[in-house]
């Protein structure tokens, strides 16, 4: 049983991974500042090392959002592993349909249904619930967006130029930012790492003091630390392109001064919010940059029906994943029948929606897309072929 | 409720975020003057584009110092 959590608490941490690569590299693939590939590889390798700088969060993951510990209510592996069950689901449904979903909320929703079938409503704290999950899923996109919109101001502005006599525009020439974007990208990714695989570090280490084998309130063991990374690394090298593609075109289209605008307000607000101890999820900060960016320069539209689907998306992650999750508990309750039940549904459930991504979005749709964010693009000469090689890793990758 | 940390939050993001795009934006133009051939430009243009990035990467530096808990520790 024990084995069986950690093995789905890795394949969570996978599906954060690729489900995750859009907020750090979306924006780059779409201005072609870094070549598809080299960019989830860059993304992977920032992760892994972002996930060993710093473990400080992994003992609070759960912090108080369950009532555990001396109240008598124990979590149990079972409560876990239903709780990881609806997250995975969730993550895997979302991806399928291209939206960038919070994957700490569909942890979160998980285990919080897995916790209300499996123990009672009782054991889930409402208040915690409210302060550490709802309220900054409202903020952050609107924090983000704000930020990224004084950014993209301020780029343009500091970088219009034009002729002092006749007033006629000259050459902008802001293709520095694209440079800039390579290493604002990087630092949206790292900050992923350091955020994002504590989680499942977290639960792994839930799980082993549960059925102890380690010692209540200490810290992640190391191979519980390199597994996760490792995870999360190989999970955002495989790519979300599905969500990458929302991101870096679907929403409004990136060119690369408003690139790094988004890219430094995202990194800027993950690493304070993780300074800060206010818990901001990656994916809801990144998306609130785009759109906010996309505001700030003109004659740039924001679809706003893209953006609509992405927030009705953020608000089912909850209760849908909390449903799964609860069920996923009361089928494991029922003894070890249930349990099997539940593990061959889970699977199947993920093997079809993979089978499905695999028949839907064959080449030519993709390739309007990528071609559509390569015209954005002044240089087009020396792009295009770092664009129809992007083509064809993503025709491979669908 | 938190108020507090979510305006620090939130402030903190604003002022990092403006402090880096000012800065490499700036880098960016004067790098733009620097290279227009049609007029002369004074000597200190190039250098002071680098400043702005070297300045900018420092920025970034500095925050990351402050938030792996190895350093700030």
């Amino acid at each position: 049983m024990v084995a069986l959590v950690i093995a789905l608490a890795l394949f969570f941490d996978f599906t954060n991974g690729f489900h995750d690569t859009a907020n750090a590299m979306a924006t780059p693939i779409a201005t072609g500042a870094i070549k598809p590939r080299t960019a989830v590889a860059l993304a992977a390798v920032l992760n892994l090392v972002g996930a060993f700088l710093s473990t400080e969060v992994a003992k609070t993951v759960s912090g108080g959002i369950i009532r555990e510990g001396s109240d008598g209510i124990q979590i149990t592996p079972d409560i876990i592993f239903a709780g990881l069950m609806g997250a995975i689901l969730w993550n895997m449904i979302t991806w399928l349909k291209g939206l960038p979903s919070s994957s700490s909320h569909a942890l979160f929703g998980g285990l919080i249904g897995a916790a209300i079938a499996g123990i009672g409503l009782h054991s889930v704290n409402f208040t915690s619930v409210l302060q550490k999950v709802l309220l900054p899923a409202v903020f952050a996109p609107v924090i983000a967006a704000l930020v990224a919109y004084i950014c993209t101001r301020l780029a343009y502005a500091l970088t219009a130029r034009h002729d002092p006599e006749t007033g006629n525009k000259l050459t902008q020439k802001r293709g520095g930012f694209r440079t800039g974007q390579i290493f604002t990208s990087s630092l949206v990714a790292l900050a992923h790492g350091t955020n994002d695989a504590q989680k499942t570090m977290g639960i792994i280490t839930l799980v082993l003091i549960a059925a102890g084998s380690q010692a209540p309130g200490t810290g992640p063991q190391l191979w519980v630390i390199a597994a996760c990374a490792l995870a999360i690394a190989i999970g955002t090298y495989s790519g979300g392109w599905r969500i990458i593609r929302t991101m870096g075109s679907g929403l409004t289209e990136v060119k690369p001064a408003q690139g790094f605008a988004a890219e430094t307000s995202t990194a800027a607000a993950i690493l304070a919010s993780s300074h800060l101890g206010f818990a901001l999820s990656t994916t809801h900060v990144a998306s609130g940059s785009v759109i906010g960016s996309g505001m700030g320069r003109r004659g740039t539209t924001v679809r706003w029906g893209t953006a609509g689907k992405i927030v009705i998306g953020w608000l089912f992650t909850l209760p849908a994943a909390g449903i799964v999750g609860a069920l996923t508990a009361l089928l494991v309750h029922t003894g070890t029948v249930g349990f099997i039940i539940a593990a061959v549904a889970g699977t199947a459930a993920v093997v079809y929606m993979f089978v499905a991504s695999r028949k839907s979005h064959v080449g030519s749709h993709n390739a309007v897309e990528v071609e559509e964010a390569g015209q954005a693009i002044r240089f087009a000469k020396k792009k295009a072929a770092a664009v129809s090689r992007g083509n064809k890793s993503k025709g491979g990758r669908k | 409720m938190k108020w507090l940390e979510l305006f620090q939050v939130a402030g903190a993001t604003l002022v990092a975020a403006v402090l880096i795009t000012v800065l490499y934006s700036l880098g960016v133009r004067l790098t733009a003057i620097a290279g227009d051939s049609r007029t002369e430009q004074p000597g200190w243009v190039r250098p002071l584009s680098y400043a702005c990035f070297g300045l900018c990467g420092l920025a970034v530096l500095a925050g990351l110092y402050l938030i792996i808990p190895y350093f700030s520790k």
